[in-house]
């Protein structure tokens, strides 16, 4: 692009075309999803084993997730150094997910007065909305779908007070974190590939 | 009777790169220097000129051991795009 001056009609063009690539910058690896999804199936399958006096563990297999929020936290920070511009929806994005996990850490409160599997309905009805708020932001039809469809799970959950609930939070694990994880992997390995 | 164009945005390149600015938070140089297809030579020159113009804000730091330029769109360079978008409607609407 050259320094020159500009007719008002070649400047609304410019305005557009220049709007229109900003708006369409993307960049997710897909990598912190992928961690975080394996991790919370794997920690709720032995949380159901654990619970249903199949195995026996030194502690709760689900406090394994406080590490896996410590390496997911850095992943996704070296991934946020990697990105060229910050985009408003990432922000809101990045809003949506830290109050997703504000509340839950607020519903984990609720084990302090033994509130029972009732917790992990109200986690899954939260990821459930985080999903889909992060799809309409997105306009990533996936998360919309893997939103209702861990809506219909939560719902569920409401009549399985049970240790198979556990069941059903690895389920939202592998289709709100693991797979959307690797679609976009495949695409930004694609859109790589492409450059 | 319409307001005359600002010059510091009356220019190829100053404008691509207002309004990419206008669209993000903030936008790494090299960001710029992709979508705007121009040299950094360039487009340093120019985002210097609209640093003195207060239009944007430009932030040096280091990433990975090299240096790293971020610009963002300040308030006075959200007034001033407005403004030269509502002016220049205007102007091309009388020009209809």
């Amino acid at each position: 692009m050259e320094e020159k001056q500009l007719s008002g009609e070649e400047s609304l063009k410019l305005i557009n075309r220049m709007i229109y690539e900003a708006k369409g910058y993307f960049y997710e690896s897909g990598l912190g999803g992928i961690i975080y999804g394996i991790s919370i199936s794997i920690c709720c399958i032995l949380a159901w084993l654990f619970e249903s006096e199949r195995i026996s563990f030194p502690f709760h297999p689900l406090f394994l997730m406080t590490p896996v929020f410590f390496i997911q936290g850095w992943v996704q920070y070296k991934e946020e150094k990697k990105k060229k511009a910050k985009t408003f929806t990432d922000e809101a994005i990045d809003h949506v997910w830290l109050g997703y996990f504000l509340s839950v850490f607020a519903a984990l409160c609720g084990n302090f007065v033994n509130a029972g599997y009732i917790i992990i309905t109200i986690i899954l009805l939260l990821t459930a909305f985080a999903s889909f708020i992060t799809g309409m932001l997105t306009k990533f039809r996936y998360h919309i779908i893997c939103g209702l469809v861990c809506m219909v799970i939560a719902i569920i959950s409401f009549f399985m007070q049970n240790v198979n609930i556990y069941l059903l939070m690895a389920a939202t694990g592998i289709v709100v974190w693991l797979v959307p994880g690797f679609v976009l992997r495949a695409h930004f390995k694609k859109l790589n590939h492409a450059m | 009777m319409f307001k005359e164009l600002d010059p510091i945005l009356h220019s190829q390149l100053r404008l691509a790169v207002m309004s990419l600015l206008i669209s993000v938070k903030q936008a790494e140089f090299t960001f710029l220097k992709e979508k705007t297809n121009s040299t950094a030579g360039n487009l340093s020159v120019q985002v210097q000129k609209l640093k003195e113009a207060g239009y944007i804000e430009v932030i040096k730091e280091c990433k990975d051991n090299y240096p790293n330029t971020t610009c963002k769109i300040t308030q006075k360079g959200i007034k001033a795009f407005e403004e030269y978008v509502k002016s220049l409607q205007q102007y091309l609407q009388v020009k209809k």
